[in-house]
């Protein structure tokens, strides 16, 4: 998985729901160049424009609740972004490793201590989270060296090919 | 041998189907489904996902069951389309059985005999936990379908599991649908999530294979990842009459490691429905007495059985659905629409003034016999969040087929109990 990311954490609060990640209106659009532009737009206008790859959002529990929707992992991993939630349950944790989102799940000591707007460096291989805003550093336990390798083949589909790739198998045809 | 650690119904599965001798709670293994189901509203858009991906075939095609339930009759020109590149993609693929209008996937993968106990199935399709039902893990996959088309193999998180230990005997016009509404209100999502709800206790064995089913598929619906019944000599003569033989009991190993238990007396529950916006809502069928209705619905893969079709016969014995209110039936599968056009019983639904459908997902995600604003329905369908059934400004309910029944011939939410025969019911066997 992309070990450093380095850039600016965008805060979000608990209960960030799936519909207002990206508006369910956009269901039909698949194209990541078009659904980043929407990402969070309705939460934080200024995001899709400001968001640089190597930013970290930064959420609360219970992150992308409500509908199973791949929109709003399809904009992360087009705009390059990584993802540190408090809780997020098993649909979309599986969604961000299925589309390449690098993921941290972290307490609530460690998320209070990061605040919109703070510089961090992120080593999602590792697990290290570095405020160098504040000068504080974490280690919190990063996604198995498994999903890891999802992530890093950059999605399930490219993992998969790759795989069959190595088996040697007839199943992948370029 | 050292005797095996003990292991819940979801540890024994996993561990089987990821080639193991066991598996721990919170460790990823890659396990082999034995079965992969998939609708027509998925399936071609899937097959062209991996192509563009440079993915060609599908590693294990015989395990594959492609299933047009949902939009049956086709009545969209997007849907016949969808329709024909399904039976063609089903066909270039070669997935192993394609089922053109013979029923919901869930129901219908167990009427044909393709499910075993402790099976593992990965679906595309939210409520494949009902094949818990006959002792086997559903869990439903989404997009990462492709993935398991592609490798015949799946990463999986092995869940810790929340037993429910229902005792008792149901009283009469309570139901398996009452039973999972009574389990949503003491296992909530925190409790739920990320687990597998695993079932057993006297009211569990008193119930049939379809009602177990029931009881396992709507579990998805409190937030767990699926749910299981412990398998027992029912389920394995159940079984045997669809042509798998040799099922022994199953049940978890006594010492295995759960992350709660929940025990719930039947004998004290009485039918209840669940209100919007979401089906853990659950109040007391008394509490809404008086509420009018004006469409009452059975159906969908959590119902839609013979013996729930038989159950709405028995209970208007004569009397006719009220003038005010559209009753729509729609049997699970094509068999038992044929069962029980064969007993009689679809002659007697609509002789009581309900309509009768071919056998789809239909209604239950809006795609049929859609509700208008201001109207309210009473269902024994999946799910009740607004705007499902067509418009976010109509209500639905859900409850068991009697308590449907029994809504339908007052036009208002109704006790089943108060139509039920002087005589105590017994629970078919």
């Amino acid at each position: 998985m992309t070990a450093g990311f380095q850039g600016r954490c965008w805060r979000f609060g608990d209960d960030l729901a799936s519909d207002q990640l990206i508006p369910p209106q956009h269901v039909f659009e698949y194209d990541p160049a078009v659904l980043r532009r929407h990402l969070l737009a309705e939460v934080r206008p200024e995001l899709p424009e400001r968001a640089k790859p190597g930013d970290v959002l930064v959420t609360g529990r219970n992150f992308a609740n409500g509908s199973h929707h791949s929109h709003p992992f399809l904009a992360m991993k087009e705009m390059g972004v990584g993802l540190i939630c408090q809780t997020v349950s098993r649909g979309p944790f599986r969604l961000a490793v299925f589309v390449g989102v690098p993921l941290l799940v972290a307490g609530p000591e460690v998320i209070a201590e990061l605040n919109d707007g703070d510089a961090l460096q992120v080593d999602f291989a590792a697990g290290r989270i570095a405020n160098e805003t504040t000068g504080r550093e974490f280690q919190v336990e990063p996604l198995s060296p498994f999903l890891q390798d999802i992530v890093a083949a950059g999605g399930g589909l490219n993992h998969a090919r790759a795989l069959l790739e190595a088996e040697g198998s007839a199943h992948a045809e370029r | 041998m050292f005797p095996s650690t003990p292991a819940t119904m979801a540890e024994k599965i996993l561990a089987r189907t990821s080639g193991r001798e066991r598996v721990e709670p919170g460790e990823i293994v890659w396990a082999t489904p034995d079965l992969v189901t998939t609708p027509e509203v998925s399936f071609p858009a899937y097959v062209a996902r991996l192509r563009q991906n440079g993915i060609h075939r599908f590693a294990k095609p015989e395990r594959v069951v492609v299933a047009i339930d949902h939009e049956v009759p086709v009545h969209s020109k997007e849907g016949a389309e969808r329709n024909r590149r399904t039976r063609l993609l089903a066909r270039e693929t070669g997935v192993g059985h394609l089922f053109d209008g013979e029923g919901i996937t869930h129901p219908l993968v167990v009427e044909r005999g393709l499910v075993r106990p402790l099976d593992f199935v990965a679906a595309a399709d939210t409520h494949t936990p009902s094949l818990g039902g006959v002792g086997a893990l559903g869990v439903p996959f989404s997009i990462e379908l492709t993935m398991i088309l592609a490798l015949g193999r799946i990463w999986v998180k092995v869940p810790e599991t929340v037993r429910v230990e229902i005792t008792g005997r149901c009283p009469p016009g309570v139901t398996a649908r009452d039973l999972v509404l009574a389990t949503m209100a003491e296992v909530d999502a925190d409790l739920a999530n990320y687990r597998v709800i695993e079932f057993g206790g006297a009211a569990v064995e008193a119930l049939t294979v379809p009602e177990r089913m029931t009881l396992c598929g709507l579990c998805i619906d409190m937030g767990a990842k699926s749910a299981v019944a412990e398998v027992d000599e029912r389920c394995a003569a159940f079984l045997a009459a669809r042509g798998v033989f040799g099922v022994e009991p199953v049940r978890a190993d006594p010492g295995c490691r759960y992350a709660a238990v929940v025990t719930i007396d039947a004998s004290s529950l009485t039918p209840r429905v669940s209100v919007p916006p979401n089906p853990t809502h659950v109040r007391a069928v008394s509490e809404l007495a008086d509420t009018a209705i004006q469409h009452a619905y059975i159906g969908s893969c959590a119902s839609g059985t013979l013996a729930e079709l038989t159950a709405a016969a028995d209970l208007l014995n004569g009397r006719t659905v009220h003038p005010d209110v559209q009753m729509l039936v729609i049997p699970a599968t094509k068999r038992i629409y044929q069962q029980a056009m064969e007993t009689g019983v679809l002659a007697r639904l609509s002789a009581a003034g309900a309509m009768i459908a071919p056998p789809t997902c239909g209604p239950c995600f809006g795609g049929l016999a859609q509700l208008a604003a201001g109207e309210a329905r009473i269902s024994t369908s999946t799910r009740n969040d607004p705007g499902r059934m067509g418009s976010r400004d109509a209500i639905i309910y859900l409850g068991s087929a009697l308590t449907v029944t029994a809504s339908a011939i007052a036009g208002r939410i109704a006790d089943p109990r108060d139509y039920l025969p002087a005589h105590t019911r017994e629970t078919a066997p």
